[in-house]
């Protein structure tokens, strides 16, 4: 059973506080969505979760471990997995070595052969399998959206926060990628997705958090979350026909 | 079949070195093959940094340093340490059940003083045996100390990047030096530290008896040593260490997030490619006989630098190929010529063509100009496979369309 518990982080740069007392639960393989505005803390937090930078204060425990002090590749090795909001594929590697990275970080005993076959089977399923031999320089912005997705198969945590997964794709490799987050959930895993797509999010997500300048000012149902005046003041904003209609002054 | 073409062409190069020395019979025989160890020197040095730069993206400029700590290791050692069956009384020493290690005093520039060792031998009676320890010692010392000081400075630069570890280095290889040539009374400074010869007293060998002067042996020490290397390298390079230390060039977080313990491998790959570089540099300053601080001058590292970029800075055996052939052409330019009036002094202008091919190199190739040839056997067929792999997918998709009609 997938436990993340997210205790009070905060997190200040030079004084400037990001992440101001943030604190959720993940039980099980939930599907999350993450929105917030821009600079609302979503990557730091998310940077938090995996180690890359240190909480100020505040807690995180994975299953019953805390994570909050271990570098990065022990809190990958301890089951949490990202990918990142700019592409950051290993770009002078071939696709196929791009997979075999996480795989072996994770089995020290293990050599690549080991995993020839399941890493055909995830390229296969992301349909960039035809690319395995081409360095990743040569894939398209969309294409290495998906090799992200398949290095986190290949790591294969039991939780997954996937930055913006859906900028600046095409709307068919989308529908690739909404099948993936469907696959790796419905296998036991948790999903945070984070993203701007906001039709995507709330058909996606079953449940909401929201960041607004470090602070969580909602998480619950999607749908309820829609309704919040909160969150409708901080981030959704009014659909146009609930405007009130302003009377010009003069 | 082309993708095992280079294998056999290395198994051939490999026949071609171990073969040239039995087979050459040149009367420029001693300059060839000085041409031939100045040259896997090189390659030892070129490979190791295109493996520390080119693989793991850790742009060093004290490579140069770490081969001076083996050179300067193994000259202290073989000056300074010496194994007695008697106490002198006047030395540092230490006893090692019925022997005693004798560390001399420093021996300063000049010749005229007497060593604290040569004091005692004038006072002892007959009997008392003086040996030197294996000179074996001491290139294994210079190879564990260049080690540890890859371990520090690894250590050192883990937050360093790009421009910053550059001069971090820089820093390293100047601070080492002026220490060296400060401590004239230990180092003799820029009059250069004598380093006796591989074998002092000659070997023989399948029953030909070679002087400590000749070519052959050291020659073959460098060869082995240098494929020794190689096979280490290459080993590393297709292991998962190879394929984590290029995740850490690439993107050190990202391979961080996916379970990479990039710290270690870091940290790793500067104590692997400075033992390598110390290895050479013990070797290379037994052959040459003395060294002075001069062997760690930028334009030497800038040499290092330039063989494993012409060569290709991502391939180890393109670098080293790189080196060699830099290594004869830098020598055979030597040669100064005149057109009209003017004498073109080469020795100084070959430095001034070595620098263009450098820039040219990195402008229009930079991937070097051997790599390409390497990858052209090794990759040449990707971009047909993966449109003919797109076009296949393609033709089912159709396919699949089509019958989804009838």
């Amino acid at each position: 059973m997938i436990r993340l518990e997210v205790n009070d982080i905060r997190k200040n740069f030079g004084g400037r506080q990001v992440l101001n007392g943030v604190s959720f639960k993940v039980n099980g393989p939930e599907r999350i969505g993450l929105i917030g505005p821009n600079g609302a803390g979503k990557t730091t937090l998310t940077n938090v979760l995996d180690g890359a930078i240190k909480p100020t204060s505040g807690t995180v425990y994975l299953n019953g471990k805390r994570i909050d002090p271990l570098p990065s590749f022990k809190v990958a090795q301890a089951g949490f997995g990202r990918t990142f909001q700019v592409s950051r594929a290993f770009r002078r590697m071939t696709v196929i070595e791009n997979l075999y990275v996480p795989a072996l970080a994770l089995n020290p005993t293990a050599h690549r052969r080991d995993f020839r076959e399941q890493a055909m089977e995830v390229l296969a399923f992301l349909t960039i399998e035809h690319l395995r031999n081409e360095y990743a320089q040569a894939l398209s912005g969309g294409q290495l959206k998906l090799l992200e997705l398949a290095r986190l198969l290949m790591l294969d945590p039991a939780i997954m926060v996937l930055d913006e997964p859906f900028a600046g794709v095409h709307p068919k490799l989308i529908e690739i990628i909404l099948r993936y987050i469907h696959r790796v959930n419905e296998a036991g895993k948790a999903v945070i997705i984070i993203s701007h797509d906001m039709d995507t999010i709330f058909s996606l997500s079953k449940r909401l958090l929201v960041l607004s300048y470090g602070d969580l000012i909602a998480d619950d149902d999607p749908q309820v979350v829609k309704k919040d005046p909160t969150v409708i003041e901080a981030y959704l904003g009014q659909d146009e026909e609930d405007e009130p209609v302003n009377s010009q002054d003069g | 079949m082309k993708k095992h073409i280079p294998h056999i062409v290395g198994a051939l190069a490999v026949l071609f070195l171990v073969a040239f020395p039995l087979s050459y019979r040149g009367t420029n025989y001693d300059y060839i093959m000085h041409l031939w160890i100045t040259g896997l020197f090189y390659a030892i040095l070129a490979s190791s940094w295109s493996l520390l730069a080119g693989y793991a993206g850790q742009f060093s400029f004290g490579h140069m340093a770490f081969m001076a700590i083996g050179a300067y290791t193994t000259g202290l050692f073989s000056n300074y340490v010496f194994l007695s069956s008697a106490a002198t009384h006047t030395c540092t020493e230490f006893k090692l059940g019925s022997t005693y290690l004798v560390l001399l005093d420093p021996i300063g520039v000049t010749v005229a003083k007497q060593s604290c060792l040569d004091l005692a031998q004038a006072a002892w009676p007959s009997g008392v045996v003086v040996t030197q320890p294996s000179l074996l010692w001491g290139i294994v010392l210079g190879v564990l100390v260049g080690g540890l000081f890859g371990l520090v400075i690894g250590a050192l630069v883990l937050r360093l990047r790009s421009a910053y570890l550059a001069l971090f280095t820089i820093g390293f290889s100047e601070i080492l030096r002026a220490g060296i040539s400060a401590e004239i009374s230990v180092t003799r400074g820029q009059a250069g530290l004598e380093v006796p010869p591989l074998f002092p007293d000659g070997i023989s060998l399948l029953g030909v008896t070679f002087s400590a002067s000749d070519k052959l042996p050291p020659y073959y020490v460098m060869l082995f040593l240098f494929l020794v290397c190689m096979a280490v390298m290459v080993g590393l390079e297709r292991s998962r260490f190879g394929l984590f230390i290029r995740s850490l060039r690439e993107d050190e977080e990202a391979a961080a997030a996916l379970g990479v313990n990039t710290v270690r491998y870091k940290i790793l790959v500067f104590v692997i490619t400075s033992m390598m570089a110390a290895a050479a540099g013990a070797v290379q300053a037994h052959y040459i006989g003395i060294i002075s601080p001069n062997i760690l001058i930028l334009l030497q590292m800038s040499i290092v630098i330039a063989m494993a970029v012409i060569g290709g800075l991502e391939s180890i055996v393109a670098a080293a190929v790189g080196a060699v052939i830099i290594s004869f052409t830098i020598e055979f330019l030597r040669t100064s010529f005149t057109i009209g009036s003017v004498t073109i002094d080469m020795s100084i202008w070959r430095l001034v063509f070595f620098g263009l091919l450098l820039m040219l190199t990195l402008r229009f190739r930079r991937n070097g100009l051997i790599h390409p040839i390497f990858l052209w056997f090794s990759r040449g067929g990707v971009k047909q496979e993966t449109v003919a792999k797109r076009m296949a997918a393609r033709g089912d998709t159709e396919l699949d369309k089509i019958e989804d009609l009838a």
